[in-house]
């Protein structure tokens, strides 16, 4: 009852006794929490339980067989024919677009004759054949019928209803005959007969995958070894949703650079308890004094100050919950928009808020509230009674170390330097994040001795320019040595991590703008109308393609064509290029190489021509550890063949990973002329606008986009901007964080003041002057926060550019300033941190001297 | 002639095999429906067809629907006795040529598999439906090959090999044919209803020696016995008035069989166009017709409880120019083919013994009873 007591007086009374200072602390914590929390459930939902959109209606299969372009449908029969008691389940996967939604659905082609039928085992209240059972007849015209189509309940269609598709290029109106629960649009598609569904992507020959249920025995591995035996070479059994785990591990990088991007919050918000308990130590010295001589021991106290911090961890991460989940709609949006743009198309799951989710919430508010508490609350606990109790005696401020904490910065700052040249480790940079977190630990620790030094050294300079409130704002920061240091690392911080957040990206755009000067020489570009993803890749059509290649005014067409791989167990693309094309329009524009080799790219491309040999991209030879002279074994259709690598090429356009082969060479083996993307190049004297409407026209009823090439960088950086928006919502919440610190922080500056501005006014200053006083220490910190800031800040984005993403995606980057937006970004935060010294301002203003003064 | 029928039950199934339920109904019960836009497109059953062999044991994509049915009674070696049946649906939907994609539905290929546990008393089926597709079903005689996915008969010279897997029982029979292939009716076409046309061309292997192994939950059995043989080929064949029909094939001790069969009205008479065929001991057959002989039920009955049919299970026949009198007896009551789905034909198909005598001489044999129509009547082209 009586440390009940004791820890109401000493802590829950001061609290309310300064509200706003209380909730900004608590709020900070809530916000720090709510962002990783956000990132957390976001991640789960977008990534962590990332099912790639083609496995919807896939059931309950064990097996499935995969081919690289295909697998060709007479391994249906042969399955099917195999003396064993298995569920065989060919399957027709691309996407159709909903031309009303602008949505990408997955289309799924099903064997709606067969019993063994996927789909039949898939889900079982699925229905696909509402229609069928009013009217039987129409069941059989159905599967007749290439415009049937079936999809799930949640785009709330009905049977008999039409509906528009965008497949590949063509934009048809098909039929709904029936219409299955979708599982709240978790197994939402639009399902044809695979007959109808072969036809509407021009795409004969061959299935995409091949689901299998085997017998439980004998074991998976025996069923996957048996079939494999009756299967040509170049096909894959594999444990069914391999493709799902494979993403996930694509994935696994990605979710988890944001992941410790959403703890620099956190960072900060445990910098601002340590900030708001150390202030209450020094501002309470005299009630731990009074405690402590009524026979509290030293452990009450220092019980009594964690407690306090875990009272503000508790709330402030009991906000954070809500708060979070509220985050996560938004953040699992952006995400969903990363994925579907870098990686694979997928399908956001629901956001689910487990228990696991809400305990962790609590340890890491409470945790990091405690942790960043303890040890102003070993101080308070040291505190001995006579000395506290002394009248008089001016405030106790903790002697700083400043130049002991310089050296060991110094040690810290060559320690990271050290773990920046480590490898990764289990494909992650941890001890690029290891040498990012010294570098912050480091700058914590030298920011006394920059504070000192700079406020020392620019004291007087000040006075002259801004006048003796200057020279008294400086003197004051530089007094309160250690206060000013907390202050301007919380919010350097944050600064850093915005700053070098922000020159990375800002280098990343720029080596894609340059990049992508060198790569895309075409006049035009044509691709299928829709939404681009990474892993999708729609043909046009190949009459259509024969046609713009006889426009007149264009010179040549160079048909890229695209498919889906997996290479040793990650996905991957594989495209194929016309090189006599490229090699006579594309090297004009090429100022240097973009290969590893350095070698100009008609020697390159030369060695590729009509060969078993392939250029990769830098992900793909980094992710893979392949280099030039290696070669590469591909599945392609029914044979696998090694690819040897000539070269490695500069590649930012996905992070999964491109092989680059020669058109003649992939026609070999997977002959589908029809191709993904055209660069169409226009004749010198012909304006590009007339044989982009020349092009129109030629598309009659085929949907398609036309590119020209500064669309297409336009629309590149559009994407890159787009994929980056979590990054930026996430600093800027840091940034948020860090500013309502400040706020907090010189409120209690200015009521732990009072004696002090109370003399001044005393003594004859101004309201004015008072109020230029605080405003200048604002001012003054927040100056010193940027410039610490900007400093850590491109010591991390070094880390961040040449060590962090290289080891977890594979690029390089070039270095860039981007000026402008570090301009506007550091621009803003200064302003929000005068801006936060407005209220403190305006409460020193308002003490009232006397009162202050008698108090001494 | 075999069962080909299907039902106008109310929907009652499980709503995941809606899809498939509305083909195996349409498979059924509409091509009548559909054969009056598209019947010109097949050929019918005509006087004097010139039968062919191997040829006529495969596919005859002309015709709209065709068949082949393999019933038999085996026995183990410990004596268990088992029947089987083991049969192959094509029914062309489409021959539209611009529709020439291998996934375009040209034949829907029904197939059911049957065993029949009869000391066991245990009565497994089972259905599957498919399209041609890249060879997931078909019938070829370059392949010489009669198959849906891994349910097959394979001919190899004479010999044919009876393959079907499923998950409670499998079939690995090898069949040899005693006898020269019977061709039921009268020149050629064995007549269904009033009408051109209104007939089948219908083959039988009646007496196939037949060894091999099956297996039943996990239990083998090295099994040896007699089967039959039906291949039916056809675009129209009943009238509306019909109702179902009773069939039987029976394998004698003399080394003779039987083939039976009678169409009901739906007035409940019997149709005139019921017939018979006779194969003596060297494989010489006489076209029997209705009133040659007599089939009567003689009141032993089995009552179905997912269909409430009631089936006449126990028969009387005589065919008072062969001097045959003989009674047919199941040893397994319960041996009704009921559609998962609901809603495909339900019928009754089962092993059968048989006793009486030819003249004084006492005689007995081993058979297949077919019974259709007894919940609902048949829909035929």
């Amino acid at each position: 009852m009586a440390s009940l007591l004791l820890f109401y007086r000493l802590l829950v009374r001061p609290l309310f006794r300064e509200p706003v200072r209380t909730a900004l602390t608590i709020f900070a914590i809530a916000l720090g929490v709510a962002v990783v929390l956000a990132i957390d459930l976001a991640g789960s939902a977008a990534a962590g339980s990332f099912r790639s959109s083609m496995e919807t209606l896939a059931g309950d299969n064990d097996l499935e067989v995969v081919a690289t372009g295909g697998v060709p449908e007479s391994a249906v029969g042969t399955l099917a024919q195999l003396p064993f008691s298995l569920r065989i389940s060919p399957r027709i996967e691309g996407f159709a677009a909903l031309t009303d939604m602008k949505e990408s659905l997955p289309l799924i082609g099903l064997d709606l004759v067969a019993g063994g039928s996927s789909f039949t085992g898939a889900n079982s209240r699925t229905n696909f054949g509402a229609a069928t059972t009013q009217d039987p007849q129409q069941g059989l015209r159905d599967l007749e019928n290439p415009d049937a189509v079936y999809v799930g309940a949640s785009l709330g269609h009905k049977t008999g209803e039409h509906i528009e598709l965008l497949i590949n290029d063509q934009s048809k109106t098909y039929t709904i005959r029936g219409v299955y629960p979708d599982a709240n649009g978790n197994e939402s598609a639009v399902v044809m007969d695979i007959a109808a569904a072969q036809r509407a992507l021009t795409r004969f020959g061959s299935v995409d995958r091949i689901l299998i249920k085997v017998p439980s025995a004998p074991s998976l591995e025996v069923w996957q070894r048996r079939l494999q035996a009756t299967l040509p070479p170049g096909l894959e059994v594999r444990t069914q949703g391999t493709g799902t785990a494979e993403n996930r591990r694509m994935l696994q990088a990605f979710r988890w650079n944001l992941r410790l991007l959403s703890y620099i919050s956190l960072v900060v918000g445990a910098f601002l308890i340590y900030n708001t308990i150390s202030i209450s130590v020094v501002r309470r010295r005299a009630e731990i004094g009074i405690v402590r001589a009524l026979g509290a021991g030293r452990n009450t106290v220092l019980a009594a100050f964690v407690g306090e911090a875990a009272v503000f961890g508790m709330v402030g991460a009991l906000l954070g919950l809500p708060l979070g989940r509220v985050m996560a709609s938004g953040a699992v949006r952006l995400m969903a928009t990363t994925v579907d743009a870098l990686y694979v198309s997928s399908r956001p799951g629901a956001i689910a808020l487990t228990a696991d989710s809400i305990v962790s919430v609590f340890v890491v508010g409470i945790g990091v509230a405690v942790a960043s508490a303890f040890a102003p609350a070993r101080e308070a606990a040291l505190v001995s009674p006579v000395e506290a109790m002394a009248r008089g005696r001016r405030e106790y401020d903790v002697g700083v170390h400043k130049m002991r904490d310089l050296v060991i910065a110094m040690g810290l700052a060559i320690a990271a330097g050290a773990a920046s040249r480590g490898p990764a480790i289990a494909g992650k940079p941890l001890l690029g994040y290891l040498s990012a977190l010294l570098l912050i630990v480091a700058s914590v620790l030298a920011i006394p001795a920059f504070v000192d030094a700079v406020t020392q050294a620019s004291s007087q300079l000040l006075k002259r320019a801004l006048g003796i409130e200057a020279l008294l704002a400086s003197r004051s920061l530089r007094a309160s040595l250690r206060r000013t240091s907390v202050l301007v690392g919380a919010l350097s911080t944050a600064i850093a991590m915005m700053t070098s957040v922000g020159i990375m990206v800002g280098s990343f755009r720029e080596t894609v703008i340059l990049w992508m000067a060198d790569r895309l020489p075409a006049d035009l570009y044509v691709r299928p109308a829709g939404n681009a993803a990474a892993d999708r890749h729609p043909t046009l059509s190949l009459d259509l393609a024969n046609a713009i290649t006889t426009l007149p005014g264009v010179a040549a067409v160079d048909r890229l064509r695209s498919y889906e791989i997996t290479y040793d167990g990650l996905p991957a693309t594989l495209a194929s290029v016309d090189l006599q094309i490229l090699s006579s329009y594309n090297l004009r524009n090429y100022k240097k190489s973009e290969f590893f080799s350095g070698r100009p790219t008609e020697q390159v491309l030369a060695e590729l021509s009509d060969a078993n040999t392939v250029v990769v991209s830098e992900p793909f030879s980094y992710k893979h550890h392949v280099k030039a002279g290696d070669s590469l074994a591909l599945s392609l259709g029914a044979v696998q063949q090694f690819f040897k690598i000539v070269d490695v090429y500069y590649d930012y356009s996905s992070e999964r990973g491109n092989i680059i082969m020669d058109r003649n060479t992939l026609l070999k083996y997977l002959p589908d002329e029809a191709p993904s993307n055209l660069a169409v190049y226009v004749t010198p004297d012909t304006p590009v606008a007339q044989v982009r409407s020349e092009i129109m026209q030629a598309a009659g009823g085929h949907r398609i986009l036309i590119f020209s090439n500064a669309n297409l960088r336009g629309e590149a950086i559009r994407i890159f901007d787009r994929t980056f928006a979590i990054t930026y919502a996430m600093e800027a919440v840091a940034i948020v964080v860090a500013v309502m610190g400040v706020a907090g922080a010189l409120l209690a500056l200015v009521i732990d003041r009072r004696r002090e501005l109370g003399l001044l006014r005393f003594l004859g200053a101004a309201k004015n002057q008072i109020r230029k006083l605080i405003l200048l220490e604002a001012a003054l910190l927040g100056l010193l926060a940027n410039v610490a800031g900007v400093i850590l800040g491109f010591a991390i984005s070094l880390v961040l550019i040449f060590v962090i993403n290289k080891q977890s995606f594979g690029w390089t980057i070039r270095f860039h300033w981007p000026v402008a937006i570090l301009l506007v970004a550091l621009t803003s935060v200064y302003i929000a941190t005068v801006v936060a010294g407005l209220y403190p301002a305006e409460l020193a203003v308002r003490l009232n001297p006397l009162e202050v003064v008698h108090d001494e | 002639m075999n069962s080909f029928g299907a039902t106008n039950r109310a929907y009652g199934a499980k709503p995941e095999h809606y899809f498939r339920a509305g083909i195996c109904f349409f498979f059924f019960a509409l091509c009548g429906n559909l054969s009056g836009q598209t019947q010109s497109l097949y050929e019918i059953a005509r006087p004097g067809y010139a039968y062919q062999f191997p040829r006529d044991y495969f596919s005859h994509p002309g015709y709209q629907t065709e068949w082949w049915y393999y019933t038999g009674n085996v026995v183990a070696g410990d004596g268990h006795r088992f029947g089987f049946e083991l049969t192959f649906f094509r029914q062309a939907t489409d021959r539209d040529p611009t529709r020439d994609k291998t996934w375009d539905v040209r034949d829907l290929y029904l197939a059911h598999a049957a065993l029949s546990d009869l000391d066991g008393g245990k009565f497994f089926h089972v259905e599957r439906l498919n399209r041609r597709g890249p060879e997931i079903a078909g019938a070829s005689e370059a392949q010489q090959k009669v198959w849906n996915g891994n349910w097959q008969v394979k001919w190899k010279g004479e010999n044919q090999e009876l393959l079907a897997i499923d998950k409670n029982f499998s079939l690995d029979l090898n069949l040899v044919s005693e006898k020269a292939p019977v061709i039921h009716g009268k020149k050629g076409i064995s007549q269904k209803s009033a009408g051109d046309g209104h007939a089948s061309h219908y083959i039988s292997l009646t007496r196939m020696a037949t060894k091999g192994e099956l297996e039943l939950n996990g239990k083998s059995y090295d099994v040896t016995g007699l089967s039959w043989m039906d291949h039916e080929f056809f675009t129209t064949q009943l009238d509306t008035s019909q109702q179902g029909w009773d069939w039987l094939s029976v394998q004698l001790t003399d080394r003779t069989e039987l083939m039976l069969y009678r169409f009901r009205r739906k007035n409940g008479t019997v149709s005139p166009f019921s017939s018979g065929t006779y194969i003596d001991t060297q494989g010489k057959s006489t076209h029997l017709r209705a009133n040659d002989f007599s089939l009567e039920a003689d009141g032993t009955t089995w009552k179905s409880q997912t269909t409430a049919a009631l089936y006449p299970i126990g028969w009387k026949i005589t065919i008072p120019q062969l001097g045959i009198v003989l009674e047919a007896k199941t040893p397994l009551p319960a041996q009704e083919l009921t559609s998962q789905t609901n809603l495909a034909p339900s019928y009754w198909e089962g092993a059968i013994t048989l006793a009486g005598n030819r003249g004084t001489q006492a005689l007995s044999g081993v058979g297949y009873l077919e019974l259709t129509g007894y919940d609902h009547a048949i829909h035929l082209p």
